[in-house]
Formats: structure tokens, C-alpha cells, sequence
């Protein structure tokens, strides 16, 4: 360990005269991060700024001890694995060197930059990491508010949620309609309604096969689109209707008290009604003052500084990120190159120009996975695709292509899981 | 007093420097989202960490080309240049294996 001795020598070793004192006093708090929000965004984030610079002084802000993944949370209700094992605590983070507060974030003071947490407690910061994830919105959907939810359940935020539209399944009767209400875009995980309809539906056809299910969609096209109309023509025929927008698809209100939803076209009563709201950057974003009238948070493209609030970056799926989608791994992609800058710009350096990457993959049945893929460059103040890389799974394979892409599917989530909070 | 503080910091600023671990090149800190640091049981996805360069050049050229068949890396070597590509497998040549 150096002394306060050797300290001093160095300094005078690098020819610091006291003329430099300004730039020196302006770095002289450098070195705190706070990180809000222990998904999979934040918890890479404060783990890889450890990790790059093990003398910063990182708090990760998350009031849960235990985090519940999203992704493969379908596989939950399809009774293909256990809830246990998309659940996740801090430990590994905490052996990492990072602080844990285990409080929530309450306010963020862009001027003072100080976070404030739900204990009164005021934590200070030199660069504040907001990945909050998303929020819903309770005032969209007519009829549908947060108590709604606990009869219609979105299932949008695993945990509870998850559980409890896995049980209404299991109670439902043979023969019943299950319906599942997709927002517009853009909303966490684009392809997640479609491969949850494509799990229930195996689901369905093993236990309850007279059962159908109804997606009525605001939009008039999905992610992997081809890939799962091709896939449930062929796995599950004349199970899934899908409505489109232009079809009358979009539910304009909804009635709880008779599993009711409406649309300018209709009204569809439904066994069991699974309505996932649009929905909008956590509210701590908001409070922050870095999310934009869309609801969402605009960043520059290099180390995701928030374009509203200098000192703030935003990660994931509460982010506008120009050409990468909201999903898990693309918020663990943007955190390792976030936690990169931050270290540069702390250091005085400027942050390199990043390349992302996003994969993610859906499973249609237990054994039959697809994928799509991207490469991201920032390009006019924004992060694009980079042209002629990525894409969807092919339409046409041979073999066990799709058997293997659902192996790929289970191992990513070993593997992401395992860097994030292993 | 503040003359003796001054310095003492920028002190700390260096060591601070030196401190820090290699920034990763372009590119190669998202592959860690699929080609895991540490070992992981069960998943058929492979550890890149301490492969060798070559190899790992010689992978992205053929998945790029379709010479050697796969799923989503055809689709996502074709995003990176041959420099890049090149910085990124020396980068993942140096991690422990």
C-alpha cells in the first residue's frame, strides 16, 4: 500500500505545481458512482465498473434482495422450469466490491447531484447511472389500473405476476379463451407477447387442447413476425388468431369484473385475459427530469448521457437507444460500454466510439428456438445498425436448426445470468 | 495547508490510473453476453477467454463468409471489419482461459 508519504512524492514526482489547482479541485470528488436499479442493465453496470476501476467507490441503489429475470419468465407459465430459477440475489455483486443499498432511489438532484434514498439518506455522486427499467401506464387502457392487474394480469414484471397468470391458466376450464392484449411500440422485450402466446399454446395443447388464444395487437406488424406465424401454422393449427391494428386489434378499454376486452371492433370475453399495458421509463427517470415527453429517455449514443441531464447516463429498457431494441441483453451490452466511458470520462479521457451487439432469442415450444441479432454503431447522434449484419433465423432450415437455437436460448441465459449476478 | 492537499490527491488520481484494467476494444464487451468470463455448466455455448487469436479470426471469417454454418454469428460477424475483428479475438486471446 502506498502512504500518504508516497502520495505526496508522486505528486511532486509529476511536476503538479499549484497553478493546475482548479483541474485538480474539480477532480478532486471524482470517483463515485451511483447506479439505480439492480436488473440486468444496473448490476452489470456497477460490476463492471468495479471491474475496470477497483478504486471508484460504486453504490448499486435496488430495493429488492432478490431479482426476477424477465426473459425465459414464459417458460414459467408454460411449466417448463421452476420460478426459483429465474431468481437472482446480490451476493456476487456485493463480493465484487460494489456497495448494495438495499433502499429505493426517491429523488435525484441533477444540480447537487445527490440521489436521495427512501431511508432520507442523501448518497452524492460524480456519475449517476439511472436503469430503472420500465413503469406501466395506468392511465392508457381505460378500466385498466393496478388492481386490475391482479385480475388481468400483465406478467410484464416477473415475480408475482407471473405466478399468478400461471394459476389462472391451471384454473382455467378446457375450452376456455385466453387473450393477450400487445402494446405498440415501442415496449420492453418486442417479441415477448408472441413467444408467450407460442408457450401457452404448447402449453395448451398438451393439458387443454380445445382451449384457443386470442393476441389482440396495436400494431399492424411484430417482431420475427414470419418466424412465428409460420411456426404456430405448423405447432399449434388453428389455435392462435392474431387481430392486428388495422383489423380492429387494438383494446381501447377493458372490464374487469367480466374478463372483458374492447376494442372499436368488438368485445372479447376471455378465460383468462393477460393485458400488457404500454408503458414508459421507471419513475425514477422521470423524477430525475431525463425522460422526454414519449416518456422515454433520450441519450447520446457514445456512453449513454442523458441529453435532458448532463452527469446522468440511462441504461436499458428505459433508454431511447435509436436502432437496439429493449431487451436484457442489449441493457447488459449497454452497461458494459457505459461503465467503460464512464471510467474514461472520469478520468479526463474521451470515451472510445462503441460497437453493440443484441441477441435474443424466443422459444416457440420447449424444443424449437428463433433468434434475431444485431450490430449497433453510433451514427449521427444515434445508435444504428450497422449495415448488412443481423437479422431474424431463417425461414427455411434443415435439421435441427431450430432445436439448437432453443439450446443457444437456455445457455445465453446461463451465461448472461452468470456475468450479471454469478 | 491546501498546498499540501493538492498534490496528495493528484497522487491519488494517479494511482488511481494506474490501477484501472484495459478497456476492451470495440465490440468485445458485449460477446460476454453469450461467451461467458467464467465457466458455466451446461451451456453448449463456447468460452472464447484464452482461445487464440488466429482462431478466433479464423471463426468470424468463416461465419461471416457462411463457410462455416451457424445461427446468429453468420448474422453478427458480418458487423465488424477485419481490424476490428482482429482487436477483438487479441483482446479475448489475453483473458484467462
Amino acid at each position: 500500500m502506498a502512504t500518504r508519504r508516497t502520495f505526496l512524492k508522486l505528486g511532486v514526482a509529476a511536476g503538479l505545481a499549484p497553478t493546475l489547482a482548479p483541474s485538480i479541485a474539480s477532480a478532486q470528488g471524482a470517483g463515485r458512482v451511483v447506479v439505480v436499479g439492480g436488473g440486468f442493465g444496473g448490476a452489470t453496470a456497477a460490476r463492471t465498473l468495479k471491474t475496470l476501476a477497483p478504486t471508484l467507490s460504486v453504490t448499486l441503489v435496488e430495493p429488492n434482495a432478490t431479482y426476477t429475470a424477465c426473459p425465459f419468465s414464459n417458460t414459467v407459465l408454460a411449466n417448463l422450469r421452476p420460478m426459483d430459477q429465474q431468481q437472482f440475489g446480490y451476493d456476487s455483486v456485493t463480493k465484487a466490491g460494489v456497495t448494495v443499498a438495499q433502499l429505493s432511489a426517491t429523488a435525484v438532484n441533477a444540480s447537487a447531484r445527490t440521489v436521495t434514498l427512501s431511508d432520507g439518506s442523501a448518497l452524492p455522486y460524480d456519475r449517476l447511472v439511472l436503469s430503472p427499467g420500465i413503469d406501466f401506464d395506468w392511465k392508457a387502457i381505460p378500466g385498466y389500473d393496478e388492481a386490475a392487474s391482479q385480475i388481468m394480469p400483465h406478467a410484464w414484471k416477473a415475480g408475482p405476476q407471473t405466478v399468478l397468470l400461471r394459476q389462472q391458466l391451471q384454473n382455467m376450464d378446457d375450452g376456455g379463451l385466453v387473450v393477450i392484449s400487445s402494446p405498440a411500440n415501442p415496449y420492453r422485450c418486442p417479441p415477448g407477447p408472441y413467444e408467450r402466446a407460442s408457450l401457452i399454446a404448447y402449453w395448451l395443447k398438451i393439458w387443454k387442447p380445445k382451449s384457443k388464444l386470442l393476441i389482440l395487437d396495436s400494431k399492424d406488424a411484430f417482431s420475427k413476425q414470419r418466424l412465428f406465424q409460420n411456426a404456430w401454422a405448423q405447432l399449434y393449427p388453428g389455435m392462435i388468431d392474431w387481430v392486428s391494428l388495422s383489423k380492429g386489434g387494438k383494446v381501447t378499454s377493458v372490464d374487469p369484473s367480466t374478463l372483458t376486452l374492447v376494442t372499436d371492433f368488438g368485445r372479447h370475453k376471455a378465460a383468462v385475459a393477460n393485458v400488457i399495458p404500454p408503458q414508459k421509463a421507471g419513475a425514477i427517470a422521470h423524477q430525475a427530469g431525463v425522460a422526454d415527453r414519449t416518456g422515454w429517455c433520450p441519450v447520446e449514443p457514445v456512453a449513454f448521457e442523458s441529453t435532458l441531464q448532463p452527469g446522468i447516463h440511462v441504461l436499458g429498457d428505459a433508454a431511447i437507444m435509436g436502432a437496439m431494441p429493449k431487451s436484457a441483453f442489449a441493457a447488459n451490452a449497454q452497461a458494459k460500454v457505459c461503465a467503460a466511458a464512464i471510467v474514461n470520462l472520469l478520468a479526463g479521457r474521451k470515451p472510445q466510439d462503441p460497437i453493440l451487439i443484441n441477441t435474443c432469442y424466443s422459444l416457440v415450444a420447449a424444443d424449437y428456438g428463433i433468434s434475431v441479432a444485431g450490430v449497433y454503431r453510433p451514427d449521427k447522434g444515434v445508435l444504428a445498425d450497422v449495415p448488412g449484419a443481423g437479422g431474424v433465423s431463417p425461414l427455411e432450415v434443415v435439421g435441427g436448426f431450430r432445436g439448437q437455437e432453443a439450446l443457444y436460448a437456455s445457455s445465453w441465459f446461463r451465461t448472461i445470468t452468470a456475468e450479471v449476478f454469478g | 495547508m491546501r498546498l499540501i492537499v493538492l498534490p496528495a490527491l493528484a497522487g491519488l488520481i494517479l494511482l488511481a490510473g494506474a490501477a484501472e484494467a484495459a478497456e476492451p476494444p470495440p465490440g468485445a464487451s458485449s460477446c460476454t453476453g453469450c461467451h461467458a468470463p467464467m465457466k458455466v455448466t451446461d451451456s453448449v455455448i463456447p468460452r472464447i477467454a484464452g482461445r487464440k487469436a488466429s482462431d478466433i479470426v479464423e471463426f468470424m471469417r468463416e461465419y461471416r463468409s457462411g463457410a462455416w454454418p451457424s445461427s446468429v454469428m453468420g448474422r453478427l460477424a458480418k458487423g465488424f471489419d477485419d481490424a476490428q475483428t482482429n482487436a477483438i479475438a487479441a483482446w479475448f486471446a489475453a483473458q484467462p482461459e
